[in-house]
């Protein structure tokens, strides 16, 4: 085969019950479909079918880079798992994305992905050398730590090996495991980690030493400095004596602490994640250096959540720095000129909520036992600790023996719950081993996910208690996010509602890869009776294809779009492969993406408008910071005008056959069509 | 006697690796063309754990250079004392690789080719813009080994945390 720009050349199906290989060609989805998510999508859809449960063999987990992957463009080196998620509630086919260096060392390797089918009968780990495929026994990883594992093989394989892992929580089914690789980068949402624990597959370890070829190297170059212009300035150790534990929290630290920033993946042209130095550890003696994104630093201090400013959400000209500078500390001042801008930096003040006061040992201890079982910090930060904190507050713990009094305040109960629960420990070990929300549901809803918390209070109205519930459940067995209520509930019914249309129609939560943004003019457009104004879906719909192009190009949450420079992943994309594409092309591409997943939802998984409009309504009957609720009418109502502006029937939420074909998936409606799920 | 000039690290109080990999991508883009492990002239030691990177880069000693049986056609030596490969003279006998006495080897053998060629740091001596590495480093973490280490920006700059 000719070699291609931007891509390997093919991706590597591994069977682990026949412990076969294949070598199936990239230009069988090329360039119909990009990478990454919008590949995956496509196996799945031709190859898993209805009635297949997350932790079947027949499930297939499959990981897939783009076409910028290695080649050096900013923010290529992300890539994306897909799979049945066990997380999920229901279960139904999700996906999770990854930063770090293993998607690009595969490239090197020669493949674009890997899917990954059956089952080992014991525990396997796989390593990939260019063209050579092992099956390994992985006797001497199973049952170690994430950071133990991912030594040792580098240990057994040489140095310059990369490998994505599990640890014990992927393991033993915990149904919160993540899949994690270099940097603390893990793929964490959807509970993948256990997927490949149901396979017996502890790790896979590549080496490459092919290259990848980029189509344009004078304008790959000007990327790296025009992309989210990076601030190009010494990046020092910084000694600090207080931990900025959220917007408003500053935390004395006894003795100080170190910290500095880190890219999480390769070739990236910023540096987002922050990074504490000789920090202390869950697992070990020694000190360790941790690396952190947004949400972890409440594990730190949670006496409030979240606040919010309208211009980490709305956005003008003159005032918009990409996420990953606002993470890095690199954001340029405020341009004051700007005729909004008294509006734009107006803070809106997080809640009080005294879930647990400031501890800087013990939230690195919290947050480092996460990394070294591998699992999901969202869910024990911002879930299973605020409900063990609210819960005890409120009595409803009252006859529980978790085997140790609830004191979120304590190290030692901090490691002991999280022991508990990654080693199925007890009846309740096993039981919140299978997640917040299945766990919930078996121990009552009612009393141990309902119950009223009376203990936050609302600082945009001063004395304003809110009504929260003990559970900060959204909808598919995911807490809430960017929505209003829980970690962060400030953000402005303009912001949430939307977010809550795209968690909708979406498997999980989407605030990791379509956090909502639009433009300042949207917000005054809409922000007085947002659910009968035709933008708020539009710009729902706009974030969630952008979220198709970002993890099927790849590139990373943090830095795309650019709302004023909206060809820029075009660019990416010609950069990398030399294939032209247009703005609409693009937006084809991501809706074909999106209209495929719907489809395997429609298809395996039930999907419908009744399943999807119930499962977001609850949470939106609670108030926000503002004390504003949400009714059965207005919700229905936004719902009703983002069918419309999807295309779809109202009815049914089903996409009709025009939409599909539109997109060139004539296929995939005339299969829909004779299973009955195409709208009449 | 003068400095010898070569790109190195500086530490981490002055300015931390974020382990992107620039470095190495623009290097091998930049003289090769492609992105690839084996096309390297600056190699980051990335640790995967604590994530203390560390850059390794040719001092520009000279060892290699004597070892060439093609010295100064193939291996040759600029007015600025930096050692370059003249590739189309280099025979890829291998000898400056075997030479060189540091780990990893600061010259490499480019095996892409039907006849090898050898592949070193040259500083980017023809480029007016001087070394890549040091240009594309988006922390400034690299700089020249005769030149004075820069005073770090100790403050943290704006931000939401």
């Amino acid at each position: 085969m000719e070699k291609m720009y931007g891509y390997a050349g093919k991706i590597l199906r591994i069977n682990l019950t026949n412990k076969t290989t294949e070598n199936v060609p990239i230009t069988d989805y090329v360039p119909k479909y990009i990478g990454g998510r919008s590949i995956a999508n496509k196996i799945f859809w031709d190859e898993v079918p209805a009635g297949i449960k997350a932790f079947d063999p027949e499930n297939k987990l499959i990981y897939m880079t783009g076409p910028t992957t290695a080649t050096g463009i900013p923010s290529g080196g992300r890539t994306v798992f897909t799979s049945i998620s066990p997380n999920s509630l229901p279960e139904q086919y999700s996906w999770s994305g990854m930063g770090g260096w293993f998607g690009s060392e595969l490239k090197f390797a020669g493949y674009d992905g890997i899917i990954i089918e059956g089952a080992a009968e014991e525990p396997t780990r796989i390593f990939i050398e260019n063209d050579k495929v092992e099956f390994l026994s992985a006797d001497d990883v199973w049952g170690q730590y994430v950071h133990e594992t991912q030594e040792m093989l580098e240990e057994i394989h040489g140095k310059d090996v990369k490998s994505f892992v599990i640890g014990p929580a992927g393991e033993n089914l915990i149904r919160i495991a993540s899949i994690t690789t270099a940097n603390d980068n893990a793929a964490a949402k959807s509970g993948f980690g256990a997927v490949m624990g149901s396979k017996k597959l502890k790790a896979v370890t590549v080496r490459g030493t092919g290259t990848i070829v980029p189509a344009d190297i004078d304008h790959l170059l000007e990327l790296r400095k025009t992309m989210n212009t990076p601030p190009m300035r010494l990046n020092p150790v910084l000694h600090m004596d207080k931990c900025e534990a959220g917007p408003n929290i500053q935390l004395p630290v006894e003795g100080g602490l170190k910290q500095t920033q880190v890219s999480c993946s390769f070739g990236c042209n910023q540096h987002c994640n922050r990074m504490f130095v000789d920090v202390k550890s869950g697992t070990s003696f020694k000190k360790k250096n941790r690396v952190e994104k947004c949400v972890g630093i409440f594990a730190m201090d949670f006496t409030e959540n979240c606040g919010w400013m309208p211009n980490q959400t709305f956005i003008t000209e003159k005032n918009h720095d990409a996420p990953c500078k606002t993470l890095s500390g690199d954001m340029d001042p405020p341009d004051m000129t700007d005729e909004h801008a008294a509006e734009l930096f107006k803070w809106r003040p997080a809640d009080t909520v005294n879930f647990w006061k400031g501890d800087f040992d013990k939230g690195n201890v919290m947050m480092d036992l996460c990394n070294q079982y591998g699992i999901d910090k969202w869910d024990v930060t911002v879930w299973l600790f605020p409900w063990l904190s609210m819960g005890q507050q409120e009595g409803v713990f009252e006859d529980i023996d978790f085997g140790m009094p609830i004191d979120v305040e304590s190290e030692e109960f901090v490691r002991y719950i999280l022991d508990m629960i990654t080693y199925r420990k007890g009846y309740y070990g096993n039981l919140l081993a299978e997640g917040m929300a299945r766990a919930i549901r078996v121990m009552g809803k009612e009393k141990f996910g309902d119950t009223i918390y009376h203990g936050r209070y609302s600082n945009c109205i001063p004395g304003l208690q809110l009504d929260i519930p003990i559970s900060l459940e959204t909808a598919w067995g995911g807490s809430f996010h960017w929505q209003g209520r829980g970690y962060q509930s400030a953000i402005d019914i303009a912001g949430w509602l939307p977010a809550s249309l795209e968690l909708m129609s979406s498997p999980r939560d989407m605030q990791t890869v379509a956090h909502f943004h639009a433009t300042w003019d949207y917000y005054e457009a809409v922000k007085d009776d947002p659910y009968h104004n035709r933008l708020v879906p539009q710009e729902a719909i706009e974030c969630e294809n952008r979220a198709e192009v970002k993890d099927s190009i790849t590139s990373c949450e943090w830095q795309a779009p650019d709302h004023y420079w909206p060809e820029m992943e075009c660019e990416m994309y010609e950069t990398a492969t030399g294939f032209k594409m247009s703005l609409d092309e693009l937006n084809e591409m991501a809706v074909r993406s999106k209209l495929l997943m719907r489809a395997i939802h429609i298809r395996n998984f039930g999907r419908d408008r009744d399943l999807e409009v119930n499962a977001v309504f609850p949470g939106l009957t609670y108030p926000d910071s503002q004390g504003i609720t949400t009714s059965w009418e207005d919700w229905n109502d936004v719902v009703d005008l983002y069918y419309e502006e999807r295309g779809w029937d109202k009815k049914t939420g089903w996409p009709t056959r025009e939409c599909y074909e539109k997109v060139g998936l004539k296929e995939v409606a005339d299969e829909l069509e004779t299973i009955g799920k195409l709208p009449m | 006697m003068a400095k010898k000039r070569y790109v190195v690290q500086y530490p981490e109080d002055v300015s931390m690796c974020a382990g992107c990999n620039s470095c190495e991508v623009v290097c091998a883009l930049l003289h090769d063309g492609v992105v690839s492990p084996k096309q390297r002239r600056i190699f980051v030691e990335r640790d995967t754990v604590m994530f203390m990177h560390k850059i390794h880069t040719c001092r520009q000693c000279g060892v290699c250079y004597n070892k060439c049986p093609k010295k100064d056609t193939a291996l040759c030596v600029d007015e600025n004392g930096i050692y370059y490969i003249n590739r189309d003279e280099c025979i890829g006998c291998g000898l400056c690789v075997k030479a060189c006495p540091f780990t990893p080897k600061r010259i490499q053998m480019d095996s892409s080719e039907p006849k090898p060629k050898a592949i070193k740091c040259d500083l980017c001596r023809t480029r007016p813009e001087g070394p890549a590495c040091m240009e594309f480093c988006q922390v400034k973490c690299l700089g020249f080994s005769d030149e004075p280490v820069p005073e770090p920006e100790v403050k943290k700059r704006g931000g939401l945390f």
